[in-house]
């Protein structure tokens, strides 16, 4: 069980997955991304994001 | 389990509801900026892209009357029955990661946050700077928007401030003023912006030449303590007071309050349901050297709530959780597992062409530059093209359930996106494809952003022709692709790691942990690598015996074999199926052995710089003048020691442009972990320390206000005034500028430390070797700086330690649990599947000349003679690159390349040649 | 004709480990460049036949430019 799904608690979701596992990811939100997800670009490549 | 009270099986997200909804509500998404309803989604490409209702603002929910939108709703998702739901889940691990909290809002008001418009937080700012933000991107002030021609940026409102209990730094501000300072200059060239800091902590890989740009665009830093900002007739007065004492106050458009990482506000609730201890500041408590295991076993935390840090680290320790959690619950692995399935490709070789283009406005980022909706236009009545569209991101989520709509709607089997990259996003589009029932390679990807919007910006008409240009060379190759047949390969399931520091071991264990074989090889006689040389931690915990219990763990680990003396001196194969020649030294004599394994972890390390110039002083090395290592080897050392009676320690020795370029991370804390041994022993020892930016991050702060407290003197130099060391042995003299006394001060200390940076070991020969890039610092670069922070561009090969960027022990651990984790992915897969780029041969036009064979720099073709004794070549999959030498080379074009055939390029390069007016 | 005038049509050939990839970070890094290429990604410039070349100075094109 993965709590939270900002961008740390969907990495190790996905990666556990990938690694052979059922995996629960666990958010308060009505969507997952948490803080990232309003950000409006990240360096250094100013990629957008989502 | 709370509803949502909208069905998202039957939700299509088309945001009708919104639109009729009759209540307003503040948008939380963009921070309160603007508003939004009752009934919405937070931003288009939300996962799960269903709607909600907050049940808290809702007319029905709240007052039993409305329910307009369940008329409106065409696919009739909205149900108000539904009810809060609660779940037991039996699981094997959790991991926390909630992330952090935001600052309360009364340390903000002595800023006149609250009570002036124009007083913004740094992640209300980003929201304005957004495409997707309230004022669509265009940045202007909220009193009432004026374009801001002067904007000031705060930092460390929240952070390092005791006054509102938050003695830690939270690590990224500085970086992301920086960067949002930048964007805001990209909006409007004419802006001026000035940041007020006390230090600037970009301590990160890459983060000192950001700084250094952002200064060349203009951007100013300005060393000052901001007391407060004042409403001043419609803008805002900024009064600071700098390091020298003098006062002064500056008006402002609008201000910026970097503020910094809380703890999450329902942290001491999760802790306590989960049983685990929180540290002082409420955030999860963890130890230097096991950074992810809260105090509860079986539960682990990554992200920010194990402490305040960027996207990449958090990152990095999400995947390090993981691979730790796998090695934890091993025996249910491949247990319970779903796999997705799509639905059955469909056949299109008999039918006519029906292209579909999608040009991308990818928010403001090609849109601002390319006239996209001319671009989309340009494309109509081309031949097969049947249907074309705009979208804002054409990656969101949204976007791929528009695609795979408009494949059935009009029946198409070739797509065309006009956007970005391939070599980022067109697995993204080919998943799509997929699951529209389309072979994955009938796909065509133009690049109008990287390589038109983003480099012509200032020739918005050319590159709009550009656009179109290739727009029309895309769709004449898609004309001709074909489907292409899936192809995978099994995998070696042992692992090999390269070094065997901190780095090493502890990857070799977490992979071996796994139930991977692994094989460690290390240049050295012994096992420990530049750990070896520390003695203690910040913490006060004594390194030595940590790193001889994780090397007898590695020891009695069955699945690990570890080869001192030895070098690796060549690698074949790729992801999956390595094959490595390692030379093994006993005394004089060198044996190789060959090694057979799927993936490669690289953890080479570093050493510690010994720089013969230090700010334009030729240093002389002595028992007097040392570097902070030996300083500590000193300061540790058996019987009675004795600590110097003056210390001055010189922070940036040969960092930082003196000789190296880059900041090392850990010199700041490690002269402060000295200063604090030297005041344990003998309080009445003076220690100077002179830097340019403490860059003590994350709780390492709380040591650099020990330090003060206890007497250790930090003065700060500038480039243009460095401290000038004279003399050796006992008659040394350090000069520098005393900014508080506004003069040059001279001291003879007993002993100069100085505070060295760390260079990479011998990246540049095994770059070669592996074919991996190094950054112009020599430290290996990583796949994506952000998203894939352990991968190497070479798939199967990864990195963790000093080899990556220098930075202290945890994070190593860390980097280096995580590395392992990622490499076990193909392991635990046991397959790969091969891109289907490579070559095949028509048996029935090659004439066996063996050309092809001879030309292959990868092996990967060879001759065999088919059942009637003809020769005819044949492509070894797995080892093809798809690099194509064969099929230029092939004299009666027999070889052909999947996805690059002599057709689709002549296709395009007949594109090129007509000239259709827009 | 003056050489200023001179807006030349090139075509160019861009291996996607490196020519392409490197397209993509002057893309990222905001360098600015005159926009006369238009370009054909392959996976590699060992693809190149000799007579894409020809084609392409056949179909009208000043320049090829190939990067690998």
């Amino acid at each position: 069980m993965v709590v939270g799904g900002g961008v740390a608690g969907v990495q190790a979701a996905l990666d556990l997955t990938e690694l052979g596992y059922y995996v629960y990811l666990v958010e308060k939100s009505a969507a997952v991304g948490g803080a990232m997800a309003q950000l409006d670009k990240t360096f250094p490549t100013n990629d957008c994001s989502l | 389990m709370r509803p949502r009270y909208i069905d998202a099986d039957k939700c299509t997200a088309c945001g009708l509801c919104t639109k009729y909804c009759p209540r307003h509500l503040v948008d939380q998404y963009n921070e309160g900026l603007a508003i939004t309803r009752p009934i919405h989604i937070d931003y288009p490409q939300a996962v799960p892209a269903t709607y909600f209702i907050d049940p808290e603002a809702c007319l029905y929910l709240k007052h039993g009357v409305c329910q307009i939108c369940v008329c409106t709703c065409q696919s009739k998702a909205i149900d108000f029955s539904q009810k809060p739901e609660e779940k037991e889940l039996s699981v094997g691990a959790v991991i926390v990661a909630p992330g952090f909290g935001r600052i309360p809002d009364e340390t903000l008001a002595k800023y006149s946050y609250g009570q002036h418009a124009d007083v913004v937080t740094s992640l209300e700012f980003e929201r304005l700077l957004c495409a997707s933000g309230p004022f669509e991107g265009e940045l202007k002030c909220l009193s009432d928007r004026r374009h801001p021609k002067r904007i000031a940026f705060i930092q460390c409102v929240g952070s390092r401030d005791l006054g509102c209990d938050n003695g830690y730094c939270s690590s990224v501000c500085c970086m992301y003023a920086i960067k949002e300072a930048m964007v805001a200059k990209e909006h409007d060239p004419s802006v001026d912006i000035t940041i007020y800091y006390m230090d600037m902590r970009t301590q990160g890989k890459g983060f000192d030449a950001a700084q250094k740009k952002a200064q060349a665009m203009g951007i100013k830093f300005v060393r000052a303590k901001v007391a407060d900002v004042m409403p001043w007739e419609k803008n805002l007065k900024l009064t600071f007071s700098t390091m020298d004492g003098s006062h002064g106050f500056e008006p402002y458009d609008m201000v910026v309050l970097s503020v910094g990482l809380d703890a999450p506000a329902d942290a001491r609730n999760l802790a306590r349901i989960a049983g685990f201890e929180l540290n002082n500041y409420d955030f999860c408590k963890t130890e230097t050297f096991a950074p992810l295991l809260t105090t509860k076993p079986g539960v682990f935390v990554a992200g920010a709530f194990q402490g305040p840090k960027d996207i990449p680290e958090s990152v990095t320790q999400s995947s390090a959780a993981a691979g730790l959690v796998s090695g934890l619950v091993m025996k249910d692995r491949g247990k319970a597992l779903v796999h997705k399935s799509y639905p059955e490709e469909k056949k299109i070789e008999d039918e006519e062409v029906r292209i579909g283009v999608f040009v991308c406005h990818c928010g403001i980022n090609i849109g601002s530059v390319v006239d996209v909706p001319s671009v989309e236009k340009y494309t109509d009545g081309m031949e097969g093209v049947v249907y074309h569209a705009q979208s804002l991101y054409s990656c969101s989520q949204d976007a791929q359930e528009v695609i795979k709509e408009k494949i059935r709607e009009h029946k198409l089997n070739r797509i065309v996106v006009a956007a970005c990259s391939p070599r980022t996003h067109e697995p993204l589009f080919q998943e799509t494809l997929k699951d529209a029932g389309l072979n994955r390679c009938l796909f065509e990807m133009v690049n109008i952003r990287d390589h038109c919007s983003w480099v012509h910006a200032n020739e918005p008409e050319a590159a709009t022709r550009k656009s179109m240009d290739l727009v029309r060379m895309g769709i004449a190759k898609a004309r001709h692709i074909q489907p292409l047949p899936e192809q995978t390969v099994p995998v070696t399931d042992k692992a090999l790691v390269l070094g065997a520091g901190v780095a090493g071991l502890t990857a070799a264990l977490t992979l071996a942990e796994q139930g991977f074989h692994t094989y460690v090889i290390e240049k050295e006689d012994k096992v420990g690598g530049h750990l070896q040389h520390l003695a203690y931690t910040l913490q006060g915990e004594k390194v030595s015996t940590v790193l001889s219990d994780l090397a007898d763990k590695v020891k009695k680990n069955k699945k690990i074999e570890v080869f001192t003396n030895s070098e690796l001196t060549a690698v074949s194969g790729f992801v999956g199926n390595f094959s490595s020649v390692v030379a093994n030294r006993k005394g004089k004599s060198t044996s190789e052995m060959t090694i057979d394994h799927g993936v490669i972890i690289v953890a080479t390390g570093g050493r510690e710089h010994r720089p013969e110039l230090v700010l334009g002083n030729q240093i002389k090395y002595s028992d007097a003048i040392v570097t902070q290592r030996e300083l500590e080897q000193r300061l540790a050392g058996k019987g009675k020691v004795k600590a110097p009676k003056s210390v001055v320690m010189v922070q940036c020795a040969g960092s930082r442009g003196d000789d190296l370029n880059y900041c090392s991370k850990v010199c700041c804390s490690h002269a402060v972990k000295n200063a604090l041994k030297i005041k344990e022993l003998d309080p009445a020892s003076q220690v100077v320390v002179l830097y340019r930016d403490m860059r003590t991050y994350g709780y390492a702060e709380d040591a650099y206000r020990e330090a003060r407290e206890k007497g250790v003197v930090f003065i700060p130099y500038s480039l243009d005034n460095k401290p000038v060391i004279k003399g050796s042995g006992k008659k040394m003299t350090v000069t520098f500028h005393d900014p508080i006394l506004r003069e040059e001060v001279s001291m003879n200390p007993e002993l100069i430390a100085l505070s060295v940076g760390i260079v990479p070991e011998g990246t540049e020969e095994l770059s070669k070797l592996l074919k991996i890039p190094v950054n112009e610092d020599k430290f290996y670069l990583e796949a994506h700086v952000k998203l894939r922070p352990v991968e190497l561009p070479v798939s199967g090969v990864y990195v963790c330690g000093l080899a990556h960027s220098p930075k202290p022990v945890d994070e190593i651990i860390v980097q280096a649990q995580a590395a392992a984790a990622k490499a076990s992915i193909p392991l635990v897969k046991g397959c790969v599947s091969v891109e289907p780029t490579v070559s095949s041969v028509d048996k029935e036009e090659c004439i066996g000349c063996g050309l092809c064979e001879s030309l292959c720099p990868y092996q990967a073709i060879r001759i065999v003679k088919d059942e009637n004794g003809k020769r005819k070549a044949e492509t070894i999959t797995a080892s093809c690159k798809g690099c194509g030498i064969c099929a230029s080379h092939c004299p009666v074009f027999a070889i052909s390349m999947g996805g690059f055939t002599d057709e689709q390029i002549t296709a395009q390069i007949t594109a090129f040649g007509e000239t259709k007016e827009a | 004709m003056s050489k200023n005038d001179f807006n030349p049509r090139i075509l160019g050939f861009l291996c996607n480990w490196c020519c392409y990839a490197a397209a993509d970070s002057a893309g990222v890094s905001r360098y600015q460049y005159p926009p006369n290429l238009r370009t054909i990604r392959v996976m590699c410039t060992g693809r190149l036949d000799a007579a894409f070349v020809l084609r392409g100075f056949a179909e009208g094109a000043d320049g090829i430019f190939t990067g690998g």
